[in-house]
């Protein structure tokens, strides 16, 4: 079997991203920068109520709109929307005033209902309204059970309850969803800003039933996705409709208002764990009931994952007695979709809050507690690692016995992410051309995480080349098959292929050019030997160089202020493990992300939605709070470097501990439990018992 | 947004008959232009005042400074001889937003910007601010609103600087049917107070030019929190300003942002600070009477401990203590 050079030269060392000279100067064009000639400005028309039976459709006044060339239905009257900001119609015109003005001269006549739920928790009661007329908005929860709970909670010498809930969490990323497509005779091409190019094209030629080969989907540079943009989404066929219908190619991006409405979202977890102990520390029983919000899309079909609102529970604890129940409950709001390590960051925040309070109940220092009860070794080692860098002994004080008005804390937390070896399918070829420059080309693509760099990176390593002499093209469907990209499986899906094309680029080259060895610097006498046609190899992704699971660990210290709330986070230590670390700093960067991300999860993002009208009132920056630069502590990463595990994914497993790590810091500070995300200075106030009640007038 | 004219003035006469019609001033337009963009307000023509002679200047005098109405907040923050004399005018201009939006944001525009609540700004909620029939907020969510109001509408002066000059006891002095009228820190936000309607006292054509503030208070400081730690609007702001004889304060003033409709003053508790040596005990003393009446709603009822603790804090700020 194939297997990672031993003393590698730039694997597991740092390059500095292939495509950093063009995001610094502006010149990389994003898919939401395409000006295609002709092109039109797209925008699209949503619902304004949460629910309504929409009958008829006027577009004529819109079409009558100077510098207005194309207005499409989304849908055919008539039909239902289920949630506020659901698309009903899309225009094309020469400026984007024009297609303001055309959406407000589009006249929709609707049976408004003004029966609907925007909150989970009003959803799941008997005289909720209903999202949908056939089924109640909860389905029954679905029960896993192993051993016996009800005897073994007798038996247990702590047990806790704790009720922990998450906020749905909007993807956000910095470029909105779009694409520009242009529909000629010839077929489609699609500018899109995915994170799956295939998907895109698949999903583009399935809904206007075309051959997949008519549709070329294009992603060069794209502005993040975080799970959110793996099919062209109904503003991708909308744009293809308006580019059809005019004539042009349609730019059609979303605005930050739209993110917030019906592109995806983290759903919601409400929590009802009890957990239970032996005196020892060694968990015993575990029962818990969750439910959290997907959207609409909850009531229909409660699957887990990405759609549902299931999360994994007890996480990474075994517990020899489990009764978990789940359900997802629709309200009249966009759906979920997959987000950064689905069900991972609220399943975490849950668990190891809990196991944080049953130390307490224990009277244990909590990291002792999960090396106790944590199954995995790899886990076992960066703790013991990352308590040692953190000063985990020295810093750790009982819960509340921080003194003085602003108290300091700390805490920890575990994450686990499956993923996959990679996609077997995965393909690639390279043009080796005789003046020695060569020219790889993978159909996936780089959502910023480093992709392109990676594979300058290990053809680098395998040609005994430099990065910076490997062209790397990405990013579009007439080249091999490449995976989309989720489940943090990008680089284990084309590191190998990379390994399989330069390995068969070095075996051709050795026998055209007659030489032994082609490597490095012999590189270009060997390929001068080509004479005038290039050499072109194709490889595939192969066995045993990939693996799969991934751990890490998280520790957080914070301060907070009893007095105002205020909860800075002063420092946070990742200690994470990906197999085979290919490119150190753009690893570092996808935790960084990781954690940032983790940061905003754990204190400031919530989709805030407005029980009487149904909106989201916060779909903006101003009011959807982010962490900006001067929340974001010093971060630490340690990396196990694992080379004989091969390589695993990174992007996930990142920001799964984040806010486990964050709210048990602050619970350590406090000496109580804020028990739900975000942790507000509201929450944290209130958490003190400092919060008068509320004067009904 | 819908189709306006523009015209810049170069005197305040043509300013006022400019925005006559259906006109309305243009300073940096960080407000402005998100207003228009969701139909929030409409105008046929965009008066530009930027070019107004005269109203860029931070101008000191014995007894009193004078900041035109045209000065940016990044030109108040980045002013040395402010950050010496009113130090809490600086630290309120420092939290403002963005650097990007200081260097734009003038103070006239900082005092006449409309309501931030989350119903006002949306484009499909129709409440009582947008002569709708009723206030979304007060059953709703109300996590940024009021403690205190004198009508229905419960939301907040959000002007850091408002709150700041307030303290001061700064005076506004407003081009009003071509006089010059002056208004107190109160006067201006009056308006707010009893009108839902209203974000100010300000009629339609009135032109704030600049603003006084006396130098009798040696003293001054501004906190806020909020809830991350830059460029996010105030949960609660507190200034405060006195001058202090022998150790002991003469003519204080507090004032506090982001809990009432106007900047929250207490006379009594203005008065029962005059002539004390601060302490913990007289900060605490002086934050519960201003307090006093707060009315808490489901979710903002944080805002009483919250202002209560920084009512203290900027307190001892003053003090030099903290
Ligand atoms: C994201 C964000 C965060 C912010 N955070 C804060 C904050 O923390 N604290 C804070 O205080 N502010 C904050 N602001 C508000 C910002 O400071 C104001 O929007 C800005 O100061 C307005 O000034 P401008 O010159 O841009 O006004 P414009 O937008 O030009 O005008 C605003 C309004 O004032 C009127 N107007 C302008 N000048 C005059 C005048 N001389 N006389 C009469 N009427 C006039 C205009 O007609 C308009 O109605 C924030 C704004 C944003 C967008
Ligand atoms: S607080 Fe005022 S602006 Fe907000 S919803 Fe109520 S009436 Fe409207």
């Amino acid at each position: 079997m194939s297997s990672w050079p031993a003393e590698p030269k730039y694997i597991s060392h740092s390059t500095a991203r292939v495509d950093a000279p063009a995001k610094l100067t502006g010149s990389a064009r994003y898919s939401s920068d395409i000006q295609e000639k002709g092109w039109l400005y797209g925008m699209i028309l949503r619902s304004k109520w949460p629910s309504a039976k929409v009958t008829a459709v006027n577009l004529d006044k819109a079409r009558a709109i100077p510098g207005i060339k194309a207005v499409v239905v989304a849908r055919e009257a008539e039909f239902n929307v289920r949630y506020y900001g659901e698309e009903i119609a899309a225009v094309a015109g020469t400026s984007k005033q024009a297609c303001l003005d055309a959406l407000r001269a589009i006249e929709v006549k609707a049976e408004v209902r003004h029966e609907f739920v925007v909150n989970e928790t009003e959803a799941l009661k008997a005289d909720s309204p209903r999202v949908w007329d056939n089924a109640p908005n909860a389905p029954t929860p679905h029960v896993h059970e192993n051993g016996n709970v009800d005897t073994a909670f007798p038996g247990c010498a702590a047990v806790i309850e704790g009720f922990y809930t998450t906020a749905v969490q909007v993807h956000n990323p910095m470029e909105t969803h779009g694409n520009t497509v242009s529909w000629t005779d010839e077929g489609v091409t699609a500018w899109a800003s995915t994170q799956g190019i295939t998907s895109v094209r698949d999903g583009l030629a399935g809904a206007l039933q075309l051959d997949h080969s008519k549709v070329r989907v294009i992603t060069d540079f794209m502005g993040g996705g975080f799970g959110a943009k793996f099919g062209p989404g109904v503003e991708g066929v909308l744009a293809a409709k308006l580019s059809k219908a005019a004539g042009a190619p349609v730019r059609l991006m979303l605005t930050r208002f739209d993110e917030a409405l019906a592109v995806g979202n983290r759903p919601s977890s409400f929590q009802k764990i009890k957990i239970g102990a032996s005196a020892d520390g060694l968990l015993q029983a575990f029962d818990a009931e969750n439910y959290g919000t997907a959207g609409i899309g909850g009531g229909a079909d409660a699957g887990g994952g990405g759609g549902g609102a299931d999360i994994p529970m007890p996480y990474i604890y075994k517990v020899p007695n489990t009764r978990v129940k789940q359900s997802a409950v629709a309200i009249n709001a966009g759906s979920a979709r997959a987000f950064r390590a689905p069900g991972h960051p609220p399943a975490s925040y849950g668990m190891e809050s809990a196991m944080d309070d049953l130390a307490a109940k224990l009277a244990m220092d909590p990291l002792e507690l999960r090396l106790k009860n944590d199954p995995s070794e790899i886990r076992q080692r960066e703790y013991k690692l990352g308590a040692e860098k953190f000063g985990w002994k020295q810093k750790y004080q009982k819960p509340g016995s921080s003194p003085g008005v602003v108290k300091t804390g700390i805490g920890c937390a575990g994450a686990a992410w499956g993923g996959s070896r990679g996609d077997r399918n995965t393909q690639g070829d390279a043009t080796i051309n005789p003046d020695g420059s060569i020219e790889f080309r993978l159909g996936v693509q780089d959502l910023g995480t480093g992709t392109k760099t990676v594979i300058a990176v290990v053809a680098a390593e395998m040609l005994g080349l430099k990065p910076e002499q490997i062209t790397v093209r990405v990013g579009d469907t007439n080249f091999p098959y490449g995976p989309g990209s989720g489940g943090s499986t990008t680089c284990p899906s084309v590191s190998p292929t990379v390994f399989d094309i330069c390995t068969k680029a070095l075996e051709q080259l050795q026998t055209q050019s007659g030489m032994a060895d082609v490597r490095g610097e012999n590189w270009f006498a060997a390929c001068k030997k080509l004479g005038v046609s290039p050499l072109v190899v194709h490889g595939k992704w192969q066995p045993g160089l990939s693996t799969d699971h991934a751990c890490g660990v998280q520790f957080a210290e914070v301060e907070v202020d009893t007095e105002t709330g205020l909860v800075t986070v002063k420092k946070i230590l990742g200690v994470h493990d990906c197999g085979l670390i290919i490119n150190q700093i753009t690893l570092e960067s996808q935790i960084n992300g990781g954690i940032i991300s983790g940061m905003g999860y754990a204190l400031y993002e919530e989709r805030v939605m407005d029980d009487l009208s149904g909106v989201v009132l916060n779909p903006n920056f101003e009011t959807y709070k982010l962490p900006g630069i001067a929340d974001v502590p010093d971060i630490e990463i340690v990396l196990i470097n694992m080379p004989e595990r091969g390589v695993i994914g990174i992007g996930e497993p990142a920001t799964v501990a984040t806010a486990g790590a964050i709210a048990n810091a602050v619970f350590n500070a406090i000496g109580v439990r804020v028990s739900s995300l975000p942790i507000t200075p509201a929450k944290i106030l209130a958490a003190l018992g400092k919060v008068p009640p509320p004067v009904h007038a | 947004m819908k189709a306006f004219q523009y015209a810049t003035a170069h005197s305040t006469d043509s300013a006022r008959e400019l925005v006559a019609g259906n006109g309305l001033y243009l300073a940096g337009g960080n407000d402005l232009f998100g207003l228009l963009k969701e139909y929030l307000v409409g105008a046929d023509l965009l008066v530009n005042i930027k070019s107004l002679p005269g109203l860029n200047k931070v101008e000191h005098g014995k007894t009193f400074w004078t900041i035109g109405s045209l000065v940016t907040v990044a030109e108040i923050e980045d002013h040395a001889e402010i950050k010496k004399v009113f130090p809490g005018l600086h630290d309120a201009a420092a939290e403002i937003a963005s650097q990007q939006i200081r260097n734009v944001a003038t103070v006239g525009g900082n005092l006449a910007q409309h309501s931030r609540c989350w119903y006002f700004r949306h484009r499909d909620t129709q409440c009582l601010k947008k002569h709708g029939d009723l206030c979304y907020a007060r059953d709703g969510e109300n996590r940024y609103h009021s403690l205190f109001t004198g009508n229905s509408c419960i939301s907040p002066v959000v002007s850091s600087l408002a709150t700041t000059f307030a303290a001061l006891d700064a005076t506004a002095i407003v081009l009003r049917d071509g006089q010059e009228t002056r208004m107190s820190m109160a006067e201006l936000y009056h308006g707010a107070w009893e009108n839902p309607l209203a974000h100010n006292s300000l009629d339609k054509g009135d032109l704030i030019l600049r603003v006084e503030i006396p130098t009798t208070r040696t003293r001054s400081a501004y906190l806020q929190v909020s809830d991350k730690h830059a460029f996010d609007w105030a949960l609660v702001s507190c200034a405060a300003a006195a001058a202090v004889v022998d150790g002991k304060l003469k003519s204080p003033r507090v004032a506090l942002g982001s809990i009432s409709p106007v900047p929250h003053q207490v006379e009594a508790a203005n008065s029962f600070l005059d002539g004390k040596v601060l302490d913990d005990a007289t900060a605490t003393q002086a934050a519960d009477l201003i307090l006093k009446d707060a009315k808490p709603l489901e979710h903002n009822a944080y805002k009483v401990p919250m202002a209560h603790a920084i009512i203290r804090r900027t307190l001892l700020k003053l003090k030099g203590d903290a």
